[in-house]
């Protein structure tokens, strides 16, 4: 196998503003086929009908994309392609999957695991649940290839650090990014016509992300196979796909080449999608021209267009039957019926600006001083503390929003954990205002109790925060018409709601009794790009009306830049560059902001790589933690631990980096 | 755009609303179906068993030794009572004791695991070893050891058995139990002022309930078996109370002449444990399916 080092090259960052020129689409033999494609899945008791005529053609050497909102199908589409629908679904298929000459649907079944096993490769989302927990990493990829020089090989090829000792490694023994390259390494071993990768970097942070996103199409490119990538971000799709494929409600809504979709979409709902976008070029000072309202129910169409409920363009006639998907050009199709009169193209779209917020510089929401938080960890008999806070300062205004940023490990969670007395700080001063702050969680749906219902859920938070009883009914109605909710929610249970709905009743719980402190746990990670634009300007909405200090962490930069005022940059468990959002991210200063900020798709200038995976809290780096990985890196870097120091005389803006005591950093700012 | 966005347009309902229970019931396998039938079949013979007895299971009724027939379905014992209106008196007892008996342990057991799951610690480890010696000795012997000690009667034997019942569901709730606590919506009532009764029993209990009542229905089987057993070695109800593990003992001498004194008590014990153990699995089944 002839595959280049995993970590050279890596050329220039594309983003949506300019989308990838790519190759040229090489006109060679189709390798994956669907013609009049219909799934049906049996859940419930109930059949869905969740793919309906679906065409598609993948040729050889080309990158596509499917592109979509959960619920769109677009997995199910991908794993019919790979012959894996889930039998406990009872699936039942009509129309026509070719993949590599064989046919997917009606194949003899040994037939079928002879081509996924030699012509076919795949990638999942999340690869731990892909690779066997009880095998090492060289007992799966022996089921690849036949020697260890070729497995060596390969890791290489995928850019594995140390191949030879992670052979022994098992799979929880790496981290994410390494994991999705095993995975990545079993799918290309064979050479296969054609990769199948469903959302394999959304569950890795940015700077990984990137570095899986060129690792995959370099290889592609020199294995000669086609690619699929299947993802619910029209940024991820634009950087590296020739061509897209939207879909929705289980139908076909656009097919394009991807600089032409995103340049000029056809159809109002890959419109909406990009607009309710959001990159680091957005404009944090007015709302996010959000998508409203949730992906259709696969099993249950509206008659007519599935997009027409939620399109701001539809007419009576969008709902009498579902439009077909039409040519406009040689290589374009869509599905609207008023393509012809619309102008989709990306504009300036009208949002009322935000008001300020109101910061109070006098009253304090938050103040931490020399913050430290440890856990006690190893056995009962060799016990030792391991600090995963060292020494946090922070202070929030009222009425101030602050993003915690940074890679997963660094520390962001524990910190607004020990602000809501989760954990216990185990040295450092830490002043909270009164009442309690409430918190917004990831994974809405965990955090709030199955069974109880919505009017129980935000009940209790009245209760306890000292609403009379008879006034409580009338407060549940009225949070939930606050967070944008229809009156039915306070009936339901949190299973009978979608992602957005739970996040949104989380929201309502916390402000139903309103803090003078928010903290928000990535509450948008979890959810799809348009969903998560409409939580986002929520939050922003509320916290001026409330005038609450809010403390968001996220991974992601450009929501950071959206809401909050000021940015906090984690690394370690401490905060090693502070200021004011606008500044730290168009203008980073410490090296390690600077090389999370160039890693962002779509972002300007040189790239800066933070090489290799973050150490271990357990086993930090001596001196200042990031110089294993500082591009910039001296040799006092390695014994001295940086002091906060001002950046260019700014009282407001804070560097935890030698470069910036003698003010030799090349300083952007 | 509007400073309040509707998310949804008015109209749109949420997808399953209301129509779980039925959604659940029919999607279930007819074999689950008929399980649950016949375990609502059994609970109503034992609860109704002694009014819908033709004779009084205590005196003769009829000749002695009679096979079944259309005046005695199951025949007649030795001295003449009617098998029929024994058994079904007998279903009555052991069903109930039985229920009685797992009831007693859900209880006990439940409320160790509750305890020890929550507290965590030194508590969790003490009462887990305490848990685990209890689990480490055969019930079956203890409650002979017990019954023997206090005296053989139906209500000894009941009081034996639970004693020993509960160190399963105290592992099971346990184990469920510290799985809860850690869950996000733990810390989530936490934060929104639940106090620590309110968050045990509206944001915890409920959660162990699926695994509970599983693990129950499929352990009533068990508990028939055993029931019977000790009434066939003579611990259970004396003789003549009709029960139906002592009935197959004593009419085991006339197994070769009149077969159905000992077989059909013994058929009604098989019908039982069946019953249990396939509505267990129906259940288990439903439970899973959420």
């Amino acid at each position: 196998m002839s595959v280049a080092d995993g970590h050279d090259g890596g050329g220039g960052t594309v983003g949506l503003a300019e989308p990838s020129p790519g190759r040229p689409a090489e006109r060679g033999d189709v390798v994956a086929e669907a013609k009049g494609l219909d799934v049906f899945l049996t859940r419930d008791g109930r059949e869905g009908h969740v793919l309906r005529g679906i065409d598609l053609e993948i040729r050889a050497g080309e990158i596509v994309s499917l592109v979509g909102e959960s619920g769109s199908g677009k997995t199910m589409l991908a794993m019919s392609l790979l012959g894996l629908l889930p039998a406990s679904a009872s699936p039942r298929v009509e129309g026509k999957v070719n993949v590599a000459g064989v046919d997917m649907i009606g194949g003899d079944p040994a037939r079928l695991e002879d081509v996924r096993r030699r012509r076919l490769g795949a990638v999942f989302q999340d690869p731990m649940s892909s690779l066997d927990p009880t095998m090492r990493v060289r007992g799966h990829l022996r089921e690849v290839v036949d020697n260890d020089g070729d497995a060596i090989e390969l890791l290489r090829a995928v850019g594995v650090p140390d191949p030879r000792r992670r052979l022994r490694a098992f799979p929880h023994e790496l981290s994410g990014g390494l994991r999705q390259r095993v995975m990545i390494a079993l799918a290309i071993a064979g050479e296969p016509s054609l990769i199948v990768a469903d959302e394999p970097t959304t569950a890795l942070d940015v700077t990984v992300q990137a570095q899986i996103l060129d690792l995959l199409t370099r290889l592609c490119a020199e294995v000669g196979s086609s690619l699929l990538l299947v993802t619910h971000d029209l940024g991820v799709a634009s950087q590296i796909a020739q061509r897209a494929i939207v879909l929705y409600g289980g139908r076909i809504a656009e097919e394009a080449p991807i600089d032409q979709l995103v340049r000029a979409p056809r159809h109002p709902y890959p419109a909406a999608l990009l607009r309710s976008r959001l990159d680091i070029e957005t404009d944090p000072s007015r709302p996010l021209p959000s998508l409203d309202g949730d992906p259709p129910n696969p099993g249950d169409l509206p008659p007519g267009c599935p997009f027409a409920p939620r399109c701001e363009f539809a007419r009576p006639d969008c709902e009498l039957a579902p439009p077909p998907l039409r040519p406009s050009a040689p290589d374009r199709s869509d599905a609207c019926i008023r393509r012809d009169e619309l102008d989709l193209r990306p504009a300036e779209v009208e949002v009322e600006p935000w008001t300020p917020p109101l910061v109070d510089r006098d009253h304090a929401a938050l103040r931490a001083d020399d913050l430290h938080v440890s856990v006690a960890t190893g056995t009962l008999w060799r016990k030792h503390r391991v600090d995963i806070l060292k020494g946090v300062d922070l202070r929030l205004d009222a009425g101030e929003c602050v993003a915690l940023v940074g890679e997963s490990g660094s520390g962001k969670t524990t910190l607004i954990n020990a602000v809501a007395h989760l954990v216990p700080a185990s040295e450092g001063n830490l002043e909270v205002d009164d009442p309690a702050p409430q918190m917004v969680f990831q994974d809405a749906g965990a955090s709030l109790t199955p069974w109880m219902s919505i009017r129980e859920l935000i009940g209790e938070r009245l209760r306890a925060g000292g609403v009379p009883r008879r006034e409580r009914a009338e407060r549940v109605a009225e949070v939930i018409a606050e967070v944008g909710l229809p009156p039915w929610v306070a009936a339901a249970k949190p299973s009978q709601l979608s992602g957005g709905q739970r996040q949104r009743v989380a929201i309502a719980r916390a402000i139903a009794v309103p803090p003078r402190l928010l903290l928000c746990d990535e509450p948008t990670s979890a959810l799809d790009v348009s969903v998560a634009a409409g939580i986002l300007n929520l939050l922003g909405r509320l916290r001026r009306r409330l005038k609450l200090a809010v403390v968001f962490v996220t991974h992601d930069i450009a929501v950071a830049r959206m809401v909050a005022d000021r940015v906090a940059v984690m690394y370690l468990g401490r905060i090693v560059e502070c200021g004011p959002a606008g500044r730290v991210i168009d203008a980073p200063v410490h090296p390690y902001t600077r090389a999370l900020i160039s890693a962002i798709p779509g972002s300007r200038g040189e790239r800066i790589r933070a090489d290799g995976p973050a150490p271990s809290l357990f086993d930090p780096p001596s001196g200042c933690a990031f110089h294993p990985r500082c591009p910039q890196a001296r040799e006092g870097c390695a014994v001295r631990t940086p002091a906060d120091q001002p950046e260019s005389g700014s009282q407001q803006h804070w560097i935890d980096c030698v470069l910036a005591e003698d003010g030799s950093h090349d300083g952007r700012g | 755009m509007a400073a309040v966005e509707p998310i949804l347009r008015p109209g749109f309902r949420p997808r399953r609303r209301g129509r779980r229970g039925y959604v659940r019931l029919r999607a279930m396998p007819i074999g689950d179906r008929l399980a649950l039938g016949a375990l609502a079949l059994v609970t109503l013979l034992a609860l109704l068993g002694p009014t819908l007895a033709p004779h009084d299971p205590l005196s003769a009724a009829g000749p002695a030794n009679h096979p079944p027939s259309f005046t005695y379905p199951l025949g007649t014992d030795e001295v003449g009572r009617d098998m029929f209106s024994r058994v079904l008196t007998g279903l009555q007892s052991t069903w109930l004791a039985a229920f009685g008996v797992i009831a007693a342990g859900v209880l006990i057991g439940g409320g160790i695991g509750v305890i020890a799951g929550t507290l965590g610690g030194w508590a969790d480890s003490v009462l887990m070893r305490v848990t685990d010696v209890f689990l480490a000795l055969p019930p079956s012997i203890l409650a002979i050891a017990v019954v023997t000690a206090i005296g053989p009667s139906l209500f000894h034997t009941l009081l034996a058995v639970a004693i020993f019942w509960w160190p399963y569901y105290a592992r099971l709730v346990r184990a469920e139990t510290r799985s809860l606590v850690v869950r996000p919506h733990m810390v989530a009532a936490r934060l929104s002022g639940a106090g620590w009764w309110r968050r045990l029993f509206r944001h915890l209990l409920p959660g162990t309930f699926p695994t509970v009542i599983v693990a129950a229905s499929l352990d009533i089987s068990n508990l028939i078996l055993l029931l019977a057993a000790l009434s066939f070695l003579g611990l259970g109800a004396q003789a003549p109370a009709p029960e139906l593990g002592s009935m197959t003992a004593a009419g085991l001498s006339s197994l070769l002449t009149s077969w159905w004194i000992p077989v059909m008590p013994a058929l009604a014990i098989f019908v039982l444990s069946l019953v249990g153990n396939l509505s267990g699995d129906a259940i288990r089944d439903m439970v899973e399916r959420g």
